[in-house]
């Protein structure tokens, strides 16, 4: 089962996605893929943070900045995603990056992962209500989230938007 | 409490207002709103937001919602007023989303 998460900037959506990650997945090895790449303080802060949330939970933590069909997860796992904002940046605008094929490396991974895990989560960005007043490479990353988001929508079984911790299902429901 | 948030002017006044069935001077001794400007100040959020929670109603502005910002501070402001949100919608005993002036009731109404 794939369940998309979306939401806000500091909304609560990765405290929802590992809730509900951890309540569907029993037994099953959870892994956590890692898409932020530790430049600078403020990501090393993020990412410690993160760390501290998924701590006790017993994930095993993949970093991924590009090429999500190379993430090495094994075969039934439970899986978190986080996030496709950052793995779009990273195809999009990293010289390791696929660049223009920046949205079929992710949904191409996407699908190889739903292949491949029981249980997956994927987190996501709400980043299209600040305006239309953009320079050319914001817009084009916009565009191809929002491509990417709406894709893996079709390809979820549950999508939902997390505003304050609280989420609201438009496909599907809360896994149980 | 009744926690009330959604876009810039979406109409949450209104609908807080008519949620308590008051006129403006009851609203303002019972309510508290455009909170998502004080974290500046605050340093304990939590706390914060304890404190607030002792209004009828608390309104707070969603600013999350955009690119993220260039710059630091602004990005710092974001991501403070969006953790007082889930602090505050955890807090209270209903949320209501307002969107072009409707309250859709996400938390403690009876379908929510």
């Amino acid at each position: 089962m794939t369940t998309l998460v979306i939401g806000d900037a500091a909304s609560g959506k990765s405290a929802y996605a590992e809730r509900i990650l951890c309540k569907q997945s029993g037994d099953l090895p959870r892994f956590y893929i890692a898409t932020m790449q530790p430049f600078g303080e403020e990501a090393e802060r993020r990412i410690a943070r993160h760390r501290d949330m998924r701590r006790e939970k017993n994930f095993n933590t993949i970093e991924c900045y590009v090429n999500l069909s190379g993430a090495d997860v094994t075969q039934n796992s439970a899986l978190l995603l986080e996030d496709i904002g950052n793995l779009c940046a990273n195809e999009l605008f990293s010289p390791s990056g696929s660049g223009e094929n920046a949205a079929e490396a992710i949904l191409h991974g996407i699908e190889r992962l739903q292949a491949r895990c029981q249980t997956l989560v994927i987190v996501s960005n709400e980043v299209f209500c600040g305006g239309t007043d953009y320079t050319g490479e914001t817009m084009r990353y916009l565009s191809i989230l929002s491509y990417v988001n709406r894709k893996i929508a079709t390809l979820a079984d549950n999508v939902c938007e997390v505003c304050c911790g609280i989420a609201s299902f438009y496909k599907g429901r809360e896994p149980r | 409490m009744i926690f009330v948030f959604g876009p810039l002017w979406s109409g949450k006044r209104t609908v807080a207002k008519a949620l308590l069935g008051c006129d403006d001077a009851e609203f303002a001794r019972r309510a508290a709103w455009d909170v998502q400007e004080l974290v500046h100040d605050e340093v304990d959020l939590e706390e914060f937001a304890n404190r607030l929670s002792a209004h009828d109603v608390v309104i707070a502005t969603e600013i999350g919602g955009g690119i993220v910002p260039i710059d630091a501070a602004e990005r710092a402001m974001r991501e403070r007023a969006g953790r007082l949100n889930c602090l505050l919608a955890a807090r209270a005993d209903k949320v209501v989303r307002v969107f072009c002036g409707i309250g859709q009731v996400i938390k403690g109404g009876e379908n929510a």
